[in-house]
């Protein structure tokens, strides 16, 4: 005589959340709906009225408006609507109007909230702040990918498979290439006292030594690198990989508060699947001309797919994937000084945009400038730099990284100037900031020195913090700018619902995804002085200082990093299929997993965007 | 038409004289509702039959599924089905259709405990079926069977309304564009990949619902409008 309603147990069981309940509780869960048909146009809930039951859509739409008329949400088969206002008490605040014909499953209310009580995996979906959502998200298992240890999250000490081989530096060279052979090593440790004063492989024995005919009796000293580049033993394997990809070397000491412990090698890394950045950068620095670096820099896409499937995080990969576009740069410039000759006055060449985020994906347009000393005079030294500026940019883009079309480039004569030029642009910008300066404004506020005369660079950057940090006008301006781009509202079946109730096709990962949350950064930085340029360091930096609090900081900042591995996993999917890896994804390439918490993290960036043009409409922002 | 329904309730009455004490005569008892009752006062039962054959003389039941509407909603937890073991064995032409085969009938209930559970659940209710002559004749000719009385129902066949709207803004349908699926199509109704009495009881039951909000709702349809 029972009724086993499997048409409707395999729908609604089958959509979150009610996937999360046990399977003895359905039967009792189906016997408890009711079932309503609406025609288009019809209204089911409106402002003050009261709502009794949670409702699923089993077919057809429904759109959901606030009391000002603006489209909030549209939703189709398996979206529910409803738990807001039962959560408080039965009050409607907003409109829900039918978009097509829908047959609605109605669960009471009672049915409800005693299903929350007794499963807070189910009732966990219905909550208001979708920040902790997130946050479990990004700690959990991200999504069904299989469960590879991070590289952020292990200790560099469980990496170190042995106590470190050290001999003084009194030993020989025979003496080390002993202890290597008996050890089964290839590096040793020259060390003094307890101090680290050098390293040596068994490649600089060969090199060096071997090679050149230095003799196996004379001292360690004459053959290994001193004063070595080292990591403290409290880092993860993350950070030893891109120091090893900065620096690029392939050993790296692991020091205890000064005490060498033991020697992390590029080998380490590759059993966590991931070396393969560190031997990228050592191949770049081998390389003598543009048509080799461009063959290296061909590899780049296969280094983010390896970095995305070995669950890499998306701060880690982007910082990986922006120091061999460093390293293809320094590269660049040596080539090019090699071919003109040194520099006739000191210069810095500045990186913009992504780069200088440490926020590169696949390859990115290049934003670029060149910072001259003010020794500089254009008609001496102009045609130097030009040259080296036209080298170093045309190599870039043969190697992927095309030529800026906003024409942000040191190649570009505007942006190839002396010190005192650059700081009257900046003062133009942020004393006059008008609508078309604002697009360098953007570009220029994230800028950092990636070669030359440090001291040069740092002159300039304290002249800007300097004059932004309390220039309210300019602050406001930059508060417009950073709401020039939203988040979309959500999903609409296959569809991205953007404001105003418009459609998307795909979902544009660059600009509705990253940079509402880079742009509302640079905002909250520029206003507290901080001088911090990446996303994650600069939201840190401000968290808990007037603008941002400490939660509003922490939910962006995870908002920042789902949004940015949803984009890395597409861009990783396009790689292995052929393609280009681009920042357009269709709705339909997302899980549910995935299209609930991307939900999530939009919803934490309009309500901060939110926050900021209230602020700034009201002329509060400081 | 214009008579019809005083004609049913004449008929109820009628049959109730005949009727034995028992389940039919407490069907019968109960008033049918008022042909002017307005559809969200109006309770429905929507129920599907699974046979052996067409000819109500000579196939059989082997199973029924009701689903009740309610100030134009479907309860789910009224909903019931019934599997019922039939006398002779299930020819193959038709198990092929409900997938109902001899052994798992043979768990089923009797037609005499079966039709009495029924009746329970339809009294002061209005029948509603998909081409309704299927589940009506064969209750009739149950009733007639275990009561030696006949039976009658208000009834709303959702294939007749459908043609009847057809046939009003003379469209012309496709061949097959009457089945129950088909129609719960043009009325964006999802579809279900199972066909069992229950499934197409709840099938049927949505329909009407679809129709009535189409014909303007409670506030323009009242029973009448449905009734064959």
């Amino acid at each position: 005589m029972d009724a086993e309603h499997s048409e409707i147990c395999d729908f609604v069981f089958a959509h979150h959340p009610f996937d999360r309940l046990p399977k003895e509780k359905w039967a009792e869960v189906v016997k408890s709906l009711s079932l309503e048909y609406q025609r288009r146009g019809s209204t089911v809930l409106e402002p003050g009225a009261s709502n009794t039951a949670l409702h699923v859509i089993r077919s057809g739409a429904v759109e959901i408006r606030d009391a000002q008329g603006a489209v909030l949400a549209q939703l189709g088969e398996g979206d529910v609507f409803g738990a807001r206002s039962l959560l408080r008490g039965g009050k409607v605040k907003h409109s829900v109007t039918m978009l097509e014909d829908t047959l609605l499953y109605q669960l009471p209310g009672e049915v409800f909230s005693s299903l929350c009580q007794r499963y807070p995996q189910f009732a966990y979906y219905f909550q208001a702040e979708g920040g902790q959502r997130l946050r479990d998200a990004l700690n959990g298992n991200f999504g069904p990918g299989e469960a590879n240890a991070e590289l952020a999250t292990i200790p560099i000490t469980k990496m170190l498979q042995r106590a470190a081989v050290m001999l003084p530096s009194s030993a020989s060279i025979a003496n080390a290439a002993q202890a290597m052979t008996a050890q089964r090593v290839s590096c040793i440790l020259v060390v003094d006292n307890g101090q680290l004063i050098g390293i040596l492989t068994d490649r600089d024995i060969r090199s060096r030594g071997v090679a050149v005919g230095v003799s196996v009796d004379q001292p360690i000293t004459s053959i290994m690198t001193p004063t070595p580049h080292s990591i403290a033993s409290n880092v993860y394997a993350f950070d030893a990989m891109l120091a090893m990809v900065r620096h690029n070397v392939h050993h790296l000491p692991v020091l205890d508060h000064g005490r060498p412990v033991g020697v992390i090698s590029a080998t380490d890394l590759m059993r966590q699947r991931t070396a393969s950045p560190v031997f990228l950068v050592s191949d770049i620095d081998k390389q003598t001309d543009v048509e080799g670096l461009a063959r290296v820099s061909a590899q780049l896409p296969k280094i983010l797919v390896s970095m995305v499937d070995a669950d890499a995080t998306a701060h880690s990969t982007a910082k990986i994937i922006s120091a061999i576009g460093e390293a293809l740069t320094c590269r660049l410039l040596d080539l090019a000084q090699e071919k003109l000759g040194p520099p006739p006055v000191p210069f810095v060449w500045l990186t913009a945009g992504s780069l200088a985020r440490y926020e590169q994906t696949a390859h990115s347009d290049q934003d670029n400038a060149l910072l001259l000393d003010d020794a500089f005079d254009p008609d001496l030294h102009g045609a130097y730099f030009e040259q080296l500026s036209r080298l170093v940019c045309d190599g870039l883009n043969a190697c992927g990284y095309v030529y800026c079309p906003g024409n942000v480039m040191a190649s570009n004569t505007q942006w190839r100037q002396p010190l005192r030029v650059w700081k009257r642009y900046f003062n133009e910008w942020i004393g006059s900031p008008e609508p078309k300066a604002l697009m360098h404004v953007s570009i220029f506020f994230d800028l950092r020195c990636l070669y030359g005369a440090e001291p040069l660079y740092q002159q300039l950057q304290l002249h800007v913090t300097h004059k932004t940090a309390s220039n309210h006008i300019f602050l406001a301006y930059m508060a417009a700018n950073a709401l020039h781009y939203h988040p979309p509202l959500g999903f609409f079946r296959n569809l991205v619902l953007v404001r105003g109730g418009e459609h998307d096709q795909t979902l544009d990962l660059k600009h509705r995804g990253v940079i509402p949350i880079v742009d509302l950064a640079r905002v909250y930085a520029l206003s507290s002085g901080s001088a911090d340029i990446t996303t994650q360091d600069r939201l840190a930096a401000v968290a808990g200082k007037g603008e941002l609090s400490a939660q509003g900081a922490e939910d962006l900042r995870d908002a920042f990093e789902f949004i940015s591995v949803t984009r890395l996993r597409h861009q990783a999917r396009r790689i292995k299929s052929g393609q280009i890896a681009d920042n357009f994804m269709a709705p339909s390439e997302l899980s549910n997993f995935e299209r609930e918490h991307l939900k999530d993290a939009f919803r934490v960036v309009l309500t901060l965007q939110a926050a900021l043009e209230q602020r700034y409409q009201s002329g509060r922002f400081q | 038409m214009f008579k019809w329904l005083p004609g049913l309730e004449r008929r109820r009455r009628r049959l109730l004289r005949n009727a034995p004490p028992g389940p039919l005569a407490d069907y019968l008892r109960t008033p049918f509702p008022s042909r002017k009752s307005p559809v969200n006062e109006v309770e429905f039962l929507a129920v599907d039959l699974e046979t052996t054959g067409l000819d109500p003389k000579q196939d059989e039941i082997l199973s029924i599924g009701c689903v009740p509407i309610r100030h134009l909603r479907i309860t789910l937890g009224g909903s019931s089905s019934m599997l019922l073991k039939p006398e002779g064995a299930i020819p193959a032409s038709s198990a092929v259709v409900h997938r109902i085969f001899d052994d798992q009938a043979a768990q089923g209930m009797p037609l005499t405990q079966a039709i009495p559970l029924l009746l329970r659940q339809l009294s002061g209710k209005v029948l509603v079926a998909h081409h309704a002559p299927i589940e009506t004749e064969f209750l009739r000719q149950a009733c007639r069977r275990l009561y030696a009385c006949d039976v009658v129902f208000p009834t709303v066949d959702t294939l007749v309304l459908e043609r009847r709207w057809i046939d009003r803004r003379q469209v012309t349908l496709a061949s097959g564009g009457l089945r129950l699926a088909a129609i719960r199509d043009r009325y964006g109704l999802p579809r279900y990949p199972v066909h069992n009495a229950l499934s197409d009881a709840l099938a049927t039951a949505e329909l009407l619902l679809a129709q009535i909000a189409y014909r303007g709702g409670a506030r323009q349809v009242r029973l009448k409008h449905l009734l064959i």
